[in-house]
């Protein structure tokens, strides 16, 4: 019994000695390490993911950028489209650090899942933004194509993002976060100030957006493949 | 009396009104004189005395205000916001400008409100950014959010805003130029001297994180250039020149972009001289070069020099004189007509009789003027089988391929070298049998000859019908005829199916040339086809033939078979032509050194002589236009000519036979159109 007692403080113990001495071994920020089966073809293969997905974000946001100031040079004069497009993006309520030190100090798996759930929300409006651009009269054949060419990238980088994401913390489950898109109507309506100020409001979210994933891709990409020296 | 106007009051004598004087006083500050007014005030204070005092008193208040005018006073004027900028993403400064500021100290308040808040905020730090600026410092800046800011100006007078500005961080990037730019000549050993040119990036933006990404540009000249040589670095901090010119002085400047921003001002110059003997190392390259060339050249002289007129020769040969092979000038000198022509190889001139071998013999039969026909010669060149039809002014066109003894020949002696070509069996038998109507056992005859396709096809299982064998009836107004192949389009055409030949290769097979094509009879078909009546060079003709290879010249000369003798019932004996073509009337395969053709079996539409050859009861084709005839090789084998008969290849030679036939296509043209 003593020896029972014994061996069960001891086990306990060493449990706990080797608790603490994995807390004090641990990082301060406390986020899981990447690449858990340590084989050097994840490192390797990560820093081509990451390389990739950032080519694209930039990529992405260039296009929106132009995409919004064609749009905006041609259809928003003088139209005071910028006073309404006040707090109206539709993913104003997935939380997203606003600066560079909220940014740096979110945890890396949460960052990739924040960029995820702003990937995925933005599925359905550039679908239905590509269908009503069509639609519009004379459809103007730059944004036409950059807006084929977004959607067509979005799906893209949305799928090098869950590779990542599957590489960097494998076998951990994701809740698919994402805000739902309820700008439709507007986009269909008749009134045409109405539907430009829809358009307008939609571009001038993609711009925005797609420059948050591209600086938060940015600064994961340099956190954790060159450790914070690019 | 004077009147001291002072502050303290007026003095005057009368002091009824000490407090008139006081307030006058009081109200004018200014040392103006305005004697003269009191003077006149004053000299009316016996009168009005209470009304001046209040006129006065308006009247100087008056005063008081216009001064105050003249001198510009006023609110202020509206303030702009004109530029905002970030220098790194964290932090920035918005700088307005001034509306007039109406004559008076003019306080300027910036306020504003973020995109998602209510309330308004002012700003955090005017100084800064210097004069007329706001700077806001990391806790107050949020990226992707929309800024409301508002210039307020305010002075005694009044105040005024500005319009509202909308601004967000993100787009405003601008950030400062790059620091310590060094630069460093560097001479290494075995390589070419280079500068080698490094910067740092600006002390404020953090490019370690990844927060910013930073792309450069350099630009340098030498200090007198006008224009500036820029390039692109991409995201590294340094840079290496080649190519530089020694002895001047350098100066390089660069400047910064971030990855979604604007480009930042340009840093200071920083200057370098280049020493003189700042040169290449290609001196010795230069050296190799030159010795090459003068060692070339050397070699080119000489050679020339060794062989100068030989290549001059060859370059420019020499232009012969006029030459007569076995002319002999001399003799000419002397007089000797006899001699010298003999000279020339040439017998008795005028020629006679005797020079068969080199004089043609034209066996005319001219019937309304038009026809001929031509007697081939066997000297001929085979591949000619134009026959142009003297009598036709416009003597051009089609010689028929078909025609063409030349070509006839050569198939006979294709047929043996390659049985495979003669497709044509059938269209030989058929091409001969219009023509050799009456020699065929199945007697085709006249009738089918008198050119009905359909009898044509209705004669016994050969190939229908020979459009060439169209009756003589055809005027021959025209000298063209169409090549056998046309013909045998058109006959195709209107037989209709004309098909019991191997189909239209069949009839067409008649020119045998074209035939000649492995598979060929199809294609003869279409070939004869596609040219429709276009006979408009012997070049065409030379594609009918497809064997042979050799162009048809145009000028063709005529084919001309030498007609041995003519015996006694009419029937032309003729020497086969000598090269391997002949054997016009016989297979190739076995030249003979004539051919008797025992008669003539009849004359076809005065036009057709209808030739009996002795040898086999083939039928000449009669030598007539266009009357291309393939000797059936056997009556008896009509249409079912198959190659495997060919090997002899009579039929090739039979068409030969039909050589001299010309096919004349207006006679052919008339019954289809």
């Amino acid at each position: 019994m003593d020896n029972k007692g014994s061996s069960q403080k001891a086990g306990s113990l060493l449990l706990l000695l080797l608790l603490v001495s994995n807390l004090l071994l641990c990082k301060s920020v406390a986020s899981l390490p990447i690449c858990p089966s340590g084989a050097v073809n994840c490192q390797v293969s990560l820093r081509d993911l990451f390389d990739r997905a950032v080519i694209l974000s930039h990529y992405i946001h260039n296009l929106s950028s132009e995409m919004f100031n064609e749009f905006d040079k041609r259809y928003a004069q003088g139209r005071g489209f910028i006073t309404k497009a006040i707090n109206s993006c539709h993913t104003s309520s997935l939380s997203t650090p606003e600066d560079k030190e909220q940014a740096q100090q979110v945890h890396h798996e949460v960052l990739l899942s924040m960029i995820l759930g702003v990937l995925r929300s933005w599925n359905d409006p550039l679908y239905h933004l590509v269908t009503e651009v069509r639609g519009m009269q004379e459809a103007p054949e730059s944004i036409l194509s950059r807006a084929i060419e977004i959607e067509e990238q979005n799906k893209r980088l949305l799928e090098g993002m869950e590779k990542i994401v599957g590489q960097v913390h494998p076998g951990v489950k994701e809740n698919e976060v994402y805000s739902v898109w309820s700008g439709l109507p507007s986009l269909q309506m008749a009134d045409e100030d109405t539907r430009l100020f829809a358009f307008y409001n939609l571009l001038h979210c993609l711009r925005r957006d797609s420059h948050k994933i591209d600086s938060y891709l940015k600064l994961l990409k340099c956190r954790i493949i060159y450790d914070s020296n690019c | 009396m004077g009147l001291n106007v002072t502050s303290r009051g007026v003095k005057t004598e009368n002091e009824d009104n000490p407090l008139e004087a006081a307030t006058l006083g009081s109200l004018i500050p200014h040392s103006v004189s305005i004697e003269p007014l009191i003077h006149f005030l004053w000299k009316e204070k016996g009168a009005n005395m209470k009304e001046n005092v209040a006129s006065t008193v308006v009247f100087i208040l008056l005063l008081f205000l216009n001064t105050n005018l003249l001198n510009g006073q006023s609110p202020p004027g509206k303030p702009e916001i004109f530029k905002c900028r970030s220098p790194e993403k964290e932090t920035f400064t918005c700088w307005w400008k001034p509306g007039a500021d109406g004559g008076l100290p003019t306080n300027y308040t910036l306020t504003y409100h973020k995109e998602g808040e209510t309330f308004t905020h002012e700003c955090p730090d005017y100084k800064t950014g210097g004069p007329n600026s706001c700077y806001f410092n990391k806790k107050h800046t949020s990226i992707w959010t929309i800024y409301i800011i508002t210039v307020n100006a305010t002075n005694q007078m009044g105040s005024s805003s500005s319009d509202p500005r909308y601004v967000d961080v993100t787009y405003i990037v601008e950030p400062d130029p790059p620091v310590n730019l060094t630069l460093e000549l560097k001479q290494p050993e075995d390589r070419k001297p280079y500068l080698w040119i490094k910067w740092f990036p600006p002390t404020l933006v953090d490019v370690r994180s990844g927060w910013l990404t930073l792309q450069y540009e350099i630009r340098l000249k030498p200090e007198k250039a006008a224009e500036w040589e820029t390039h692109f670095a991409g995201q590294q901090t340094q840079f290496k020149i080649l190519s530089l010119y020694p002895g001047q002085k350098y100066l390089v400047q660069v400047h910064c972009k971030p990855d979604h921003g604007f480009w930042s001002e340009w840093s200071p110059e920083s200057s370098i001289p280049i020493p003189n003997d700042f040169s290449m190392t290609d001196a010795t390259v230069w050296i190799f070069v030159a010795v090459l060339s003068a060692v070339i050249c050397l070699i080119m002289v000489w050679v020339v020099a060794l062989k100068g007129y030989s290549m001059v020769t060859c370059i420019l040969p020499p232009v012969p004189g006029p030459k007569i092979k076995g002319f002999d000038t001399h003799l000419l000198e002397k007089g000797k007509s006899e001699e010298l022509l003999s000279a020339l190889g040439c017998q008795d001139f005028p020629p006679t009789s005797d020079c068969e071998d080199l004089l043609v013999e034209f066996l005319e039969v001219d019937d309304s003027g038009d026809q001929q026909l031509l007697a081939a010669h066997s000297k001929e060149h085979p591949g000619q089988g134009v026959k142009p039809m003297h009598s036709d002014p416009d003597s051009d066109s089609g010689r028929g391929s078909c025609d063409s003894p030349s070509l006839l020949s050569e198939k006979c002696d294709e047929p043996r070298a390659n049985p495979s070509k003669f497709h044509t069996p059938e269209g030989l038998e058929k091409a001969e049998k219009p023509e050799t109507n009456v020699t065929q056992p199945q007697g085709p005859q006249s009738t089918s000859v008198e050119g009905k396709i359909p009898s044509l096809h209705a004669s016994g299982s050969q190939s229908s019908t020979w459009p060439l064998l169209q009756p003589p009836g055809l005027h021959y107004s025209r000298s063209s005829y169409h090549s056998v192949a046309d013909v045998c389009k058109l006959g195709l055409g209107t037989a209709g199916a004309a098909s019991t030949l191997l189909d239209k290769t069949d009839t067409c097979a008649l020119k045998p040339s074209q035939t000649i094509e492995t598979g060929g009879e199809g294609k003869a078909a279409e070939r004869g086809e596609s040219e429709s009546f276009r006979f408009k060079t012997d070049q065409d003709a030379a594609r009918l033939l497809p064997q042979d290879k050799t162009p048809l010249t145009s000028a063709k000369p005529l084919e001309y078979v030498e007609i041995h003798k003519v015996s006694k019932d009419g029937a032309l004996a003729l020497l086969p032509k000598q090269n391997e073509h002949s054997g016009r009337a016989e297979k190739t395969s076995t030249p003979e050194t004539s051919k008797e053709y025992s008669k003539v079996s009849r004359v076809m539409e005065s036009n057709i002589l209808v030739l009996v050859q002795n040898r086999r009861a083939q039928n000449l084709a009669p030598f007539e236009e266009p009357a291309k005839e393939a000797p059936p090789s056997l009556p008896q084998n009509p249409a079912a000519v198959d190659l495997a008969s060919f090997p002899a290849a009579p039929s090739s030679c039979r068409l030969q036979l039909g050589g001299l036939d010309y096919l004349h296509p207006t006679g052919f043209m008339h019954p289809f159109q």
